[in-house]
């Protein structure tokens, strides 16, 4: 659906000013249906790269393409696309009405009230159909970007930081939107800095590090990423092996970590001992966890 | 792509409904007409009549000339300084066709003011019992297509640079001013300077007039029908160049517009 192959951007920041090298050997891959997000921090390069897929940006060299295409300012292929920008970079001087008509009537499409209406209906929005964009808050003018997709099917959604400033009770709400937009079908490309968000939403994820992806994969892959230790839970009043650690006891149920090479170990102390095994899983860390190992590391790990 | 155009023009009307600029700028100039008009309303003179009516037509004319710049200027300076253009191009919508949409929603409301104030100076007419002259719609024509061409050059400039330098260019370098330049340089040259660098400025001055574009194309001809608002039957010719230099010139200052629009970075 998107692919990006060795994407160069550099630019001068004004006339005179020093020039910024954005992204610097840049080369990743979307698949359709995929719900993939793009972490880095702060000047990593993630708006870049999502400028350059939405064709804002030109690459210096290398390759973007987008649903087969190179994106260029208002071709075709927007035809199922959404974007949503980081800031309010809406036209503040419409109503919430007009704006959806509007942004929705962008796709060379007549729009009927009944759309509209429903659409804002949806996201709780009909009682302020006659507010101005400018009086309207951060939340407000994230679902009038979001209405196009309920109005269109969206076959490429674009985020750009879409929870920042967003209330905790508008931040719910609105994954509850992405969820459903991506069960209707949707590639939804995302870029936070809330590794809690997209641990909950994405499947795929690639961390970006000084304009370069430094790790693209699967975000379970992320979540046992080099990990050392087994979580295990097994039925057991004796003694427990000494590699067992961080033991919890609830009634005569054990809890613990045993380290990876302790592990066919465990496994003929349970079989010998005649335990009943209940849980036995790679132990799992936060994304942020996981970033962080990678971004110390400097790339990913063997 | 009908569509397109029909919602891009309707929201750009939406937008000069309710720029609070525009309306400043509309409400000083009406406040100037009104004290124009005020005196003559009280005086029941047939000649003086007439000069009140041509004042004010003139004054609501020049207004028009310069709101006609406010219309190019603020539609592009907006819209690149909220960035919002970014929602549009990443939809199947041009810059090509935006651009489009800004300059026939421009021209779209520079002719309704241009009619509203031809439309009042027939009325003025009527009440104050004078002929109503033909003087009045072609004035109205070469100033709505002296206007057109205003529009494409500002939206050029604000494209490019900084409203603010947009403006300051626009004002000092018009083709006016060069022409004034060039009569002086003649002048000095008349008068027995043959300094070579003079006659070189005399030309750089002649080549830098004939570039920059004109209010009026013609309007060492046309002078004459603006001051006395009498038209004579070969004189409607003159609206017809004026607004096939227009058209040139509009077509121009579009596409240089749009390669610069296409080269920015809507980021």
């Amino acid at each position: 659906m998107i692919i990006a192959d060795n994407v160069h951007v550099h630019f001068r920041r004004g006339l005179l000013g020093k020039q910024v090298r954005a992204l610097t050997g840049l080369s990743l891959e979307v698949r359709e249906g995929d719900f993939f997000a793009l972490v880095g921090q702060n000047g990593a390069g993630k708006s870049t790269a999502m400028y350059c897929f939405l064709g804002l940006l030109k690459p210096n060299s290398g390759k973007v393409q987008v649903l087969g295409r190179t994106p260029d300012l208002g071709s075709p292929l927007y035809e199922g696309v959404a974007y949503l920008p980081e800031e309010p970079h809406y036209h503040l001087y419409l109503t919430v009405e007009e704006a959806t008509r509007y942004y929705a009537s962008l796709y060379g499409k007549s729009i009927p009230t009944k759309s509209v209406d429903q659409a804002l209906e949806r996201l709780g929005m009909a009682q302020f159909k006659t507010l101005p964009l400018s009086k309207c808050s951060k939340g407000m003018k994230q679902k009038v970007g979001i209405a196009q997709c309920l109005i269109h099917e969206t076959r490429l959604l674009f985020l750009d930081e879409p929870t920042r400033g967003l209330d905790p009770l508008m931040v719910r709400e609105f994954r509850e939107t992405l969820r459903d937009i991506h069960q209707r079908g949707a590639t939804i490309v995302m870029n936070s800095h809330v590794l809690s968000e997209i641990e909950m939403l994405a499947n795929r994820v690639a961390i970006i590090e000084r304009g370069k992806v430094i790790v693209q994969d699967e975000l379970r892959n992320l979540l046992t990423l080099d990990q050392e230790l087994y979580s295990v839970a097994f039925e057991g009043n004796g003694v427990v092996p000494d590699y067992l650690t961080s033991i919890e006891r609830l009634g005569n149920l054990v809890k613990g970590s045993i380290p990876k090479e302790k592990l066919y170990d465990f496994m003929d102390y349970t079989r010998i001992s005649g335990l009943h095994l209940h849980e036995c899983s790679l132990k799992k860390i936060s994304l942020e966890d996981s970033f962080f190992k990678i971004i110390k590391g400097g790339g990913a790990p063997a | 792509m009908t569509e397109l155009l029909r919602a891009n023009v309707l929201v750009n009307f939406a937008f000069y409904r309710r720029s609070r600029l525009l309306l400043a700028f509309m409400l000083v100039f009406l406040v100037l007409t009104a004290l124009i008009s005020l005196p003559p309303l009280f005086i029941n003179s047939g000649v003086q009549s007439f000069n009140s009516l041509h004042e004010i037509f003139s004054t609501l004319n020049g207004f028009l000339l310069f709101l006609a710049g406010g219309l190019g200027l603020f539609i592009i300076s907006s819209h690149l300084r909220n960035r919002s253009l970014k929602m549009v191009f990443t939809k199947p919508c041009s810059p090509a066709l935006w651009l489009t949409s800004a300059f026939l929603s421009a021209v779209a409301v520079s002719f309704l003011l241009h009619c509203i104030v031809l439309g009042g100076a027939a009325a003025l007419s009527l009440g104050w019992h004078l002929p109503v002259r033909a003087g009045l719609v072609f004035v109205s024509m070469d100033t709505f297509i002296a206007s057109v061409g205003i529009i494409a050059y500002m939206m050029l400039l604000t494209t490019v640079a900084h409203p603010a330098i947009a403006v300051t260019f626009a004002l000092i370098f018009n083709a006016d001013l060069f022409y004034e330049f060039q009569r002086w340089t003649m002048a000095m040259i008349r008068s027995g300077n043959s300094s070579p660098a003079l006659h070189a400025l005399e030309k750089l001055v002649h080549y830098l007039y004939l570039l920059l574009p004109m209010v009026y194309a013609f309007g060492k001809k046309t002078e004459g029908i603006h001051n006395s608002l009498r038209v004579g039957h070969g004189d409607w010719k003159f609206v017809l160049y004026s607004a096939v230099y227009a058209t040139v010139l509009s077509a121009f200052c579009y596409f240089v517009a749009l390669f610069a629009l296409q080269r920015k970075r809507h980021i």
